[in-house]
């Protein structure tokens, strides 16, 4: 067991360093394959007003001169060991892990990242809590009383939450339920408190958010777990769970459902390290300022250190997300083991 | 990374593993198989709805350019004395719907929403009809080859899943639509953006089917028919073309029906972000993105997000009804 | 105009044509109609444009401000936003400034830090200021001159500071090889700036300024102490001189500002210093803004840039709405480029079939109506001395003259058309519809347009500010925009007409006039002292230009500005061109 958690950071690790690559590919090499020169990428921060020279010096400060390993090399330095930034007046230590500081605020990257972080994790998490309970128990339900009109309604609406376009309904849903309707309940998009603030702004600023998100997400869930108890409550030791006379709802709950949530597990880590990693839409449509809105906001700057950051550590989310589902698994699922 | 997990059980992980139970029963029930899901299908009246709308939806982008020269207007062509010129937008009240136009016209511009709506429909099912078909392509051919060969094989094409799987697909797909220039690869203009979101697209979404076609693999190369046309002395392209491909066909089919609702949403999401084609060409997407900024219209953001709903909602019911049919198990 | 950072500037052309036009500034909008001071409490639209919105000397309160995007920065060195020159003066105090006066008259710099305005030396090259008595930082060190020589010196450093304006480094006379305080640290540069004693600034100017106090009223004379400044962090907590210093600041996010109880009224006769507190926030979705503006949960939308519009659908039906309105015209004029590098654009009847095929009305429509801006049909936009009404190719309404527009093209060899493309900001959706207008528009004569977005980061650097990208794609049409950055003939005009800013290397934001008798007539107007001949330069320029047809003017920008609830002493000027920020109080 720890011989293979330590396998699957090294894994990650390496993973990680495959992403950090790419994306360093894509915002550093591409444009210079397409004839940028390191003044041309650093007028980009220099201004509008900026001379020649102050491009040359902006492009030696960046590091633009050097060549592409030697940049890449200086990134993953700063994030193992951290690195010095000369704000100008002086020399700040910018401790491990250092993702560089914004070509453009100069703020470091880091620290902005982890501001962002909660209002993304409370999305995410808030939105997981309605989406998980909300379609697995309909799935359940659904499975149970398969062919009744619920079912078929239940799979219906599952679907169409699927289909719904996130963009859309956030913008239907602030359309009617915000900006000054006469049944405006919600509040209006970009509203966010902090947990510590007041937790009931907090949920009345998300509410939206979650539940649209939410809604797209337990369509999926419903399905999946319909399906899943529908092929575990045919199997054999269900039946004889049935024979040896216990009660159905323990059949259902400790046998049945048990075995269908495996796969449940799966899809869930996937898609919370993915929405933790930046809900992208969601974020833009509701205006919130998380991770994904930084990512946007990063792309449409061309600010790379940002973008190299935010990749990253939505990357790392994902592959973390990974890791505790394999985990999970082999405690859910006795028949796997971890070697 | 999921190495020591990788037991069939497991293999299909962004599917239900009724997939892997399909095909069990398939290997049973032989050649009548295509013939039995068939009736099935027929009978499942909720998916031959969404595959009439899909017929339908296919005829309306083919035709596009007749029914809106016999019901509708050009999609570019202005009638700003539909617009209020202080407030820019449509005079009539719910946005100038009427039998002449018949979802009302845009702010602004005054151009006609129903055929705008009819001429995205060309954009959306194009790229996503080709992005899937070009993800089914290279996660096949990656998924059967990870799965029949094995070993360091299999590793490697794994591991470059997981890597795919890791990325924040959006925020990449964003950044590369940004950078590659106006002309390339010797195309302009619109077919350059359109090919440039298939491929965007298709290359982004291949290792969910790869991984599923791979546990299949998997699963189907321990089977007795495979081990006995092994021991009849055949070689692998014989066993990959003719006895895994055809048994692989229900899952591929599956999964590109349910990847094309996919698509179509990824698709919109790129032009709401502002990076799909280019305007003035009429996108689903780019028009909801333009009812974002002027929510006070709603017909012009209802008509659009309707358009992607039912067309992603009438794929996802076909598909799933497909899967039904085609796995026995799961429904019925 | 510092409404967005100039555009593709080459600073030394600028200080170097500041130099001489005796910048007088003095803008011709008539005097604002109301006394300012006049009871206006009832909401009715442009009440601040005309004079004082409810006049009040109250003091107390808090003002609530909100921010779509962020501050370029809060540095007094590294800021070029009008809304932040604006902002600026409530936390710091320049030599001179704007005060905040309704009109003309708030644009007129007067002495602030400063004792009086500027003694210049007889040829305007030397230029002296005089510290007020009693002037302290909010930790209550006094401030002396050597603090404003030490921040005008910071700002030197346009690779710290790189969005700040670069007047001064191209007008002083900076010793060889000086790169700032930092890089070049305890340099001597006296040469440049020098302080004689702590009361005294003098300047030394390579060439004659005669307009200096419009330099000095900008905020990179705001004095920034040594021994706490901290390079690019020292935005973060700016040392305050003025009325208001920070209690909290959390860049991305917003700020507060609260009295500053250093500051003495006494020495300072421009600030009335009415609110207790501000609260701004930054990064806060636009139409939101509009929205709690609106309701009253916010006083101002501090761009000053107009509403959304969203909301500008609602407010203009409800007349209870459109009376807590203010409509100002902005000396700023959106166009388009011809680009006669571009075939067939190098033949002229081909550009002015431009002319006449557009139908300018679409413009407007793109800039969200008639609120959004007025048709224009030359350059200098009527707030600007020496403007006078120039219309070459006229047509009914501005909707376009199709035979003139035919009979052109058929002369340039191409009377079915042809075929360009049309440059544009990808982010920007005005821009976006003005093409897509334009398109429609030139398509009536067979003109077929491609629209081409770019990121709106690199358009001048590396696209349609390109020379060589413009040729090699085929840009014959660009959209563009441009404002000064104070109301002056020549820091309107030269920046987008002279041929010499446009730069091979990208970046400028000329990218189709090349008239070499136009720059002849800047090179005049730089040994010219007579004003009114000089705004008669100004005009010949313009009309040239028009006849040249190079470039296509779109129209003059207007914004719609929502008066907050509550909001005591709202005025417009020509200083700001929207709400004046230090004159701004709350009941």
């Amino acid at each position: 067991m720890f011989t293979y958690i330590i396998r699957r950071l090294i894994g990650a690790v390496l993973m990680l360093a495959i992403v950090s690559m790419a994306t360093f590919a894509i915002f550093f090499l591409v444009p210079r394959l397409a004839g940028a020169t390191p003044e041309s990428m650093a007028s980009r921060y220099v201004g509008r007003t900026a001379t020649e020279e102050t491009a040359k010096l902006a492009a030696e400060r960046l590091g633009f001169n050097d060549p592409l390993i030697v940049q890449y090399g200086r990134y993953v330095k700063g994030i193992v060991a951290g690195a010095d930034y000369d704000y100008g007046a002086g020399v700040e230590q910018c401790p491990a892990p250092c993702l560089g500081y914004s070509f453009i605020t100069r703020q470091p990257v880091f620290p902005d990242l982890m501001d962002r972080l909660p209002i993304t994790l409370s999305l995410a998490i808030g939105a997981a809590v309605i989406w998980v309970l909300l379609g697995v128990g309909i799935g359940v339900l659904s499975a149970l009383r398969r062919g009744t009109l619920f079912d078929r309604a239940a799979m219906v609406i599952a679907l169409a939450g699927v289909s719904l376009p996130i963009f859309f309904t956030a913008l239907l849903s602030l359309q009617f339920f915000s900006y000054g309707n006469p049944f405006a309940w919600a509040a209006q998009g970009g509203y966010y408190v902090t947990f510590n603030d007041s937790p009931v702004l907090w949920a009345y600023g998300l509410l939206l958010p979650w539940i649209t998100l939410a809604f797209l997400f337990a369509a999926g869930y419903a399905r999946l777990t319909r399906a899943g108890m529908l092929e575990t409550m045919n199997e054999d030791y269900i039946r004889t769970a049935r024979a040896k006379g216990l009660v159905e709802r323990k059949v259902i709950t400790k046998h049945g459902l048990r075995a269908a949530l495996t796969p449940i597990i799966t899809i869930f880590g996937l898609d919370f390290g993915l929405l933790i990693g930046g809900a992208v839409l969601t974020e833009s449509a509701y205006s919130l300022n998380g991770l994904g809105k930084y990512a946007i906001d990063a792309i449409t700057n061309q600010d790379l250190p940002k973008v190299m950051g935010v990749t990253l550590l939505a990357a790392l989310f994902v592959i973390l997300a990974n890791l505790i589902v394999d985990l999970l698994y082999a405690v859910v699922d006795p028949r796997v083991r971890l070697s | 990374m999921t190495a020591p997990l990788d037991v069939p059980e497991s293999a299909a992980q962004a599917a239900p593993e009724a997939v892997v139970a399909g095909a069990d029963r398939k290997a049973i029930q032989g050649r009548s198989l295509g013939q039995i899901a068939w009736m099935r299908l027929k009978r499942d009246k909720v998916a031959m709805t969404g595959a009439g709308v899909i017929v339908f939806l296919i005829l309306v982008a083919v035709f596009a350019p007749v029914l809106v020269a016999w019901f509708g207007h050009p999609p570019l062509e202005f009638h700003r004395d539909m617009i209020d010129q202080t407030t820019q937008i449509p005079k009539d009240r719910f946005g100038g719907i009427s039998w002449e136009y018949p979802f009302g016209v845009d702010p602004v511009w005054g151009r006609d929403i129903f055929s705008r709506i009819l001429y995205g429909a060309r954009i959306s099912l194009l790229i996503a009809f080709l992005a899937t078909l070009l993800s089914v392509g290279i996660g096949t051919v990656l998924g059967v080859v990870a799965g029949y060969f094995g070993g360091w094989v299999d590793s490697l094409i794994s591991r470059a899943m997981d890597v795919f799987l890791a990325f924040p697909l959006l925020v990449f797909a964003i950044a590369l639509a940004g950078v590659v220039p106006d002309r390339a690869f010797g195309l302009t203009g619109d077919t350059l953006r359109v090919s440039l979101l298939i491929f965007i697209i298709g290359f982004f979404n291949w290792p969910y089917i790869g991984r599923i076609i791979r546990g299949q693999t998997l699963s189907l190369r321990e089977r007795e028919f495979i081990d006995a046309s092994r021991s009849l002395g055949a070689r692998g392209p014989y066993i990959i073309f003719r006895e895994l491909l055809p048994n692989l066909m229900a899952p591929i089919l599956i999964y590109s029906t349910l990847l094309i609702p996919t698509n179509i949403l990824f698709e919109a999401a790129l032009s709401f972000l502002g990076v799909g084609v280019r305007p003035p060409t009429p996108t689903w997407g780019g028009m909801l993105a333009e009812a974002a900024r002027i929510y006070t219209v709603p017909h012009y953001a209802i008509f659009p997000g309707l358009a992607i709903f039912i067309t992603v909602l009438a794929f996802n019911l076909f598909g799933d009804g497909l899967r039904d049919a085609l796995d026995p198990r799961g429904s019925r | 105009m510092r409404r967005k950072p100039a555009l593709g500037v080459s600073a030394v052309t600028v200080a170097l044509a500041m130099g001489l036009a005796a910048c007088g500034g003095t803008s011709t909008t008539p005097q604002s109609s109301g006394e300012p001071g006049q009871p206006a409490a009832a909401d009715k639209a442009d009440a601040a444009l005309t004079g004082v919105f409810n006049p009040s000397t109250k003091k107390g309160g808090t003002i609530k401000m909100a921010n779509s995007g962020d501050w370029d920065s809060l540095d007094p060195a590294d800021t070029y936003y009008g809304y932040s020159w604006n902002f600026i003066r409530l936390y710091g105090r320049a030599l001179t400034m704007f005060p905040g006066k309704p009109g003309a008259e708030g644009a007129k710099p007067v002495p602030d830090l400063a004792k009086e305005l500027g003694k210049p030396s007889a040829d305007f090259k030397t230029w002296t200021y005089t510290l007020r008595d009693g002037l302290k930082y909010e930790d209550g060190t006094p401030i002396t001159s050597k603090d404003v020589a030490y921040g005008v010196a910071r700002s030197f450093d346009r690779e710290t500071f790189p969005n700040g304006p670069t007047y001064l480094n191209d007008l002083l006379d900076w010793p060889k090889d000086y790169k700032g305080p930092y890089k070049s640290k305890g340099a001597d540069f006296s040469s440049a700036v020098e302080t004689p004693d702590d009361k005294t600034v003098v300047f030394h100017l390579k060439q004659p300024f005669s307009g200096f106090d419009y330099l000095t009223q900008m905020s990179v004379t705001m004095p920034v102490p040594q021994a706490k400044d901290t390079g690019t962090k020292y935005q973060e907590h700016v040392i305050s001189s003025g009325p208001y210093k920070f209690e909290k600041n959390e860049i991305g996010k917003g700020f507060t500002l609260v009295r500053n109880n250093q500051w003495d009224p006494a020495t300072d006769p421009n600030r009335p210093a009415l609110p207790e507190r501000y609260e701004v926030s930054t990064n806060v979705n636009a139409d939101d803004i509009d929205n709690r503006v609106i309701s009253g949960d916010l006083h101002v939308a501090i761009e000053g840039t107009g509403v959304q519009p969203a909301a500008l659908s609602k407010i203009l039906p409800d007349p209870a709405l459109k009376a807590r309105t203010d409509n100002p015209t902005i000396q700023r004029l959106w166009y388009t480029s011809i680009n006669p590098t571009v075939k067939p654009f190098d033949n002229k009847d081909c550009r002015i079939a431009i002319q006449y095929a557009a139908d300018k009305t679409g413009y407007v429509a793109a800039y969200g109506g008639t609120t959004g801006g007025e048709i224009a049909t030359h350059l200098l936009p009527p707030g600007i001395p020496g403007s006078q009404k120039i219309d070459l190719y006229p047509s009914p309404e501005g909707k376009g003259d199709l035979a003139k527009a035919k009979e052109h093209l058929a002369k340039c060899g191409h009377p079915n058309g042809f075929e360009t493309n049309i440059s544009y900001r990808a982010e920007r959706d005005k821009e976006k519809k003005t093409a897509e207008g334009l398109k429609e528009s030139l398509a009536r004569v067979g003109i077929n347009v491609t629209l081409k977005p770019y990121p709106l980061k690199d358009y001048f650097s590396l696209y349609a500010g390109k020379p060589s990208f413009v040729v090699k794609e085929n840009l014959g049409l660009a959209i563009n925009g441009w404002g000064s950055d104070w109301p002056d003939g020549y820091g309107f005009l030269q920046q987008m007409t002279d041929s010499r800013v446009i730069r091979e290397g990208g970046g400028s934001s000329n990218l189709s006039v090349r008239i070499p008798e136009v720059d002849k007539m800047f090179d005049q107007v730089l040994q010219e002292a007579d004003t009114a001949k000089r705004e008669a330069i100004y005009a010949a320029i313009d009309k040239r230009v028009m006849e040249e047809s190079v470039i296509l003017p779109g129209i003059v920008a207007k914004s719609l500005l929502v008066r907050g609830k509550g909001l005591t002493n709202v005025l417009i000027n020509d200083g700001q061109q929207m709400y004046d920020y230090v004159a701004m109080g709350i009941q």
